[in-house]
């Protein structure tokens, strides 16, 4: 994908070349975006018919961009006679855009300023899978205001464009005749507001007592106040400063209030493309950052309760008690194309909600929360049981029911060919691929904890317990290849070991589901030549059939897999290795201006010097950014032990000095400072 | 009033639906006929559910539907929120009860449980014995363990 200017706020934003311009054609992503849907495709600016040329692009902010522009190719721009500034920013769900044209002459001067506006209104899924789209809707001027929309019986989106100063509409655009004076300047806001009307005229937000977003003069402001909760970071190695205090203005980013909940934020899982709800990454973020914004979780948590499945669907693969995958507004979700309204296809996401919500509890001692959400842990507890384990055999399996829409791996690496065997095969269905059964031991062992302490049922946490216990045990042989000396990735239909060596193992460890006598092996695999590129994990190791440094889950590496994959090496006590990943992770964030991209290429370290970016990678990507805040942690050994705080520091000597201050939990605000060393187990 | 409408409220009052314990809230239902429209008010106080006919002057969510629309909806048969997506009925007030919505309905009709699915492609592979839960029958309000 090419390189494209980005604004967003939450699940609103806008993509353009690096003149502002967004220019359709069917495979061009640019566009301004809501609701899953392009509300604009075309916004091109003409100066006396002539295109724009950029001198320069600053973002002050992740929901603000400028573009300083002059007309003509760039050897003529020299001496121009006339520049323009863009000045674009989101607020109030709106896109507004202010051109100011400068006249650098000594006399006054006619322009003839046109801006060219068209939609294609499509679903968001149709600019990610270019499926040929097409300009369409109707357009209308009247009363000042320019109407694209689109209809398709009582499905109805507007996009309302309008002017501050005087503007000639059409149906294709606005066109300005102005005359500026010598050294003068002239001014224009545009806005474009993006609606979803009801059959009565109504926009559904505001039928909904939806604040549909933030009035543009709160937003700075609330930025500094997001930045100044968070606790503070002080590094001997300014790299970890700069990833952390960039993924703390990317979280700002990416949040947003939904529709169920709305006067409260929870995070968008990605821009461009996942800019929505996403169970697992929702969960995964708000785990990761509970040490810093722990706020986020409560929302997210209610928030997937009140969506969590109730009736057995095919089509969403929806049983009782499962926690939704993925939420989407758009045309495709609303008639049925496809089936994110919501779908549940991932059987890792409702162990991880109990994982979280346990988690939570733990750090800000929220147990009215738990007490709140008793109905829904214990549906989803429920659910592990009664349709999780679809073989009676103890173990969390998948089997999808929609073929057609659905994805065929209901886990994190949900591809077609991520569960495979080492010699490229792929496993029948049902498959229970072994991180599922490491997040269910997990989250019975926490459900019991929630149920004894909080839903005063010691019988029901006595029999989490023993069924924890019992797949452990039962896991450690099952899984386990001897010859390799690993687990396996999966179990196949008929019980057969998926024998792929992959990242899903150091998953494991996070949940605790791996005999100590087995781990040292785990710990070995994971840092060793084929799965550890030399800045990190990879998803599947060289050797393997599959393997391609390129692959989305079959050979690329992910920060967030290797941020929990380091917190499990730290809880088995390998701590010196949950230090090499943090520091190789934190470095390659390096090569993206601190940003943790979404997964970057699986390539030896060795070999390229530099980590290679993964080309069509959402950016942020919440988990990503999540992963620095879970790699600090883990390099603190931050845990929390009753009422109280515990640090427990590993720092290689790369890292120097780590001091983090004002950190938020049930024990008010504490301190953590660890110094880097040479660390010995 | 409609037979089908009453029929449909009076099982709702005996049976409860689906909610979860901690919701409360009303929820206004107003069903569209060619020449009038019905009001039904349920109001659910911590998971149980009441229901009264005729006008009622406010409520958190107050959803409009025609009543041919509505009553599929009942049987299952149309998914609330795609429904809402795709503007065939509207909702003023609060979205969470649209969200809820399905847990008043029935579920749908032709739906399969996972390990029917399983069994049907990898029968020799299953070692269960337990009875599948049929997709006819309505999980219990409360669909977790019992306390």
């Amino acid at each position: 994908m090419k390189k494209l200017v980005r604004i967003l706020d939450g699940n609103i934003f806008a993509l353009s070349e690096d003149n502002g311009d967004m220019v359709f054609s069917p495979t061009n992503p640019s566009g301004f975006f809501a609701f899953d849907t392009r509300f604009l495709s075309t916004w091109r600016l003409s100066l006396d018919g002539e295109q724009l040329h950029p001198l320069a692009v600053h973002e002050p902010n992740y929901y603000k961009i400028r573009f300083f522009l002059v007309p003509g190719h760039p050897t003529h721009y020299v001496d121009a006679k006339v520049s323009v500034i863009r000045d674009r920013w989101i607020a109030d769900s709106a896109f507004t855009e202010r051109l100011t044209v400068l006249n650098h002459t000594s006399e006054p001067v006619e322009y003839l300023l046109r801006v060219d506006v068209d939609s294609d209104f499509a679903p968001v899924y149709n600019v990610v899978w270019p499926h040929g789209s097409a300009l369409r809707g109707y357009r209308d001027v009247s009363d000042g205001v320019l109407r694209l929309g689109y209809r398709r019986e009582n499905f109805h989106r507007v996009a309302d464009i309008s002017s501050s100063e005087p503007a000639e509409l059409d149906e294709r655009g606005l066109t300005y005749r102005i005359r500026v004076d010598p050294q003068g300047r002239w001014t224009t806001t545009l806005r474009v507001e993006g609606r979803v009307l009801r059959p009565d005229g109504a926009d559904v937000r505001e039928r909904l007592r939806h604040p549909r977003g933030k009035v543009g003069t709160e937003l700075p402001h609330d930025l500094s106040q997001w930045l100044a909760e968070a606790p503070q970071l002080y590094c001997d190695w300014e790299s970890l400063c700069m990833t952390y205090q960039r993924g703390l203005v990317d979280l700002a980013g990416l949040r947003f209030s939904p529709l169920a909940l709305p006067h409260e934020t929870m995070l968008a899982a990605g821009l461009p493309w996942s800019a929505t709800i996403i169970g697992r990454d929702n969960l995964l973020t708000c785990y990761q950052t509970l040490p810093f914004v722990p706020r986020m979780a409560a929302t997210t948590l209610r928030l997937l309760a009140l969506d969590q499945g109730t009736v057995l669907d095919d089509f969403r693969d929806e049983e009782p008690g499962k926690i939704l995958n993925e939420f989407r507004y758009g045309e495709m979700a609303a008639f049925e194309h496809r089936p994110q309204s919501p779908y549940y296809g991932g059987a890792d996401v409702t162990p991880l909600f109990i994982v979280l919500l346990d988690e939570y509890e733990r750090w800000t001692g929220d147990g009215a929360l738990v007490r709140d959400l008793e109905d829904a842990a214990r549906a989803a507890l429920h659910w592990i049981d009664e349709y999780g384990d679809l073989r009676g055999d103890g173990y969390l399996w998948y089997q999808p029911r929609n073929d057609e829409s659905g994805a065929q791996n209901h886990c994190w690496k949900d591809t077609p060919e991520s569960i495979c065997y080492q010699d490229g095969r792929l496993p029948g269905l049902p498959r229970a691929t072994c991180e599922l059964q490491g997040y269910a031991y997990d989250a019975k062992r926490r459900g019991a904890r929630l149920a004894r302490e909080f839903w005063g049922d010691p019988a029901y946490a006595d029999r989490l317990e023993r069924q924890a216990e019992a797949l452990k045990q039962r896991f450690n042989s099952d899984f386990w290849l001897d010859d390799g000396g690993y687990f396996a990735l999966a179990l196949g239909p008929d019980g057969d070991r998926v024998d792929a060596l992959a990242s899903n193992m150091g998953h494991l460890l996070w949940s605790g589901i791996v005999d100590p006598s087995r781990a040292a092996a785990v710990a070995g695999h994971l840092l060793g030549p084929r799965l550890f590129s030399g800045w990190g994990v990879r998803t599947l190791a060289t050797g393997q059939a599959s393997y391609n440094p390129l692959g989305y889950h079959v050979g690329t590496v992910w920060p967030f897999d290797n941020s929990l994959i380091a917190c499990g090496l730290h809880r088995y006590g390998f701590v010196e290795e949950a230090g090499i990943i943090a520091e190789s992770v934190v470095e390659a964030s390096q090569h993206f201006a601190g940003r943790m991209p979404e997964a970057f290429a699986g390539y030896d370290r060795e070999l390229t010097r530099y980590p290679v970016p993964y080309p069509a990678a959402n950016s942020p990507q919440a988990s990503a950014t999540g992963a620095t805040f879970l790699l600090l942690r883990t390099l603190l050994g931050l845990e929390p032990y009753g009422e109280h705080l515990v640090v427990h520091p590993a720092i290689p000597a790369r890292f120097g000095r780590i001091e983090l201050l004002n950190i938020p939990g049930r024990w008010g605000h504490k301190d953590a400072i660890g110094n880097g060393r040479a660390t010995a187990r | 009033m409609s037979e089908a409408a009453r029929a449909y409220f009076d099982g709702l009052a005996k049976g409860g639906g689906r909610m979860l314990r901690q919701v409360s809230g009303t929820v206004r239902f107003d069903l569209r006929y060619p020449d009038r429209v019905d009001s039904w008010l349920v109001s659910i106080e911590q998971g149980r559910i009441a229901v009264s006919y005729g006008a009622a002057p406010d409520a958190d969510t107050v959803i409009c539907a025609d009543e041919q629309l509505f009553l599929r909806m009942t049987r299952g048969e149309v998914k609330p929120l795609p429904a809402w997506l795709r503007n065939d009925f509207t909702a003023d007030g609060e979205f969470r009860f649209v969200v809820m919505l399905e847990r008043l309905f029935a579920p749908p009709p032709d739906a399969h449980h996972p390990r029917e699915v399983a069994a049907r492609l990898h029968p020799h592979a299953l070692t269960d014995s337990r009875q599948s839960a049929s997709a006819d029958e309505v999980p219990p309000a409360a669909d977790g363990e019992p306390g």
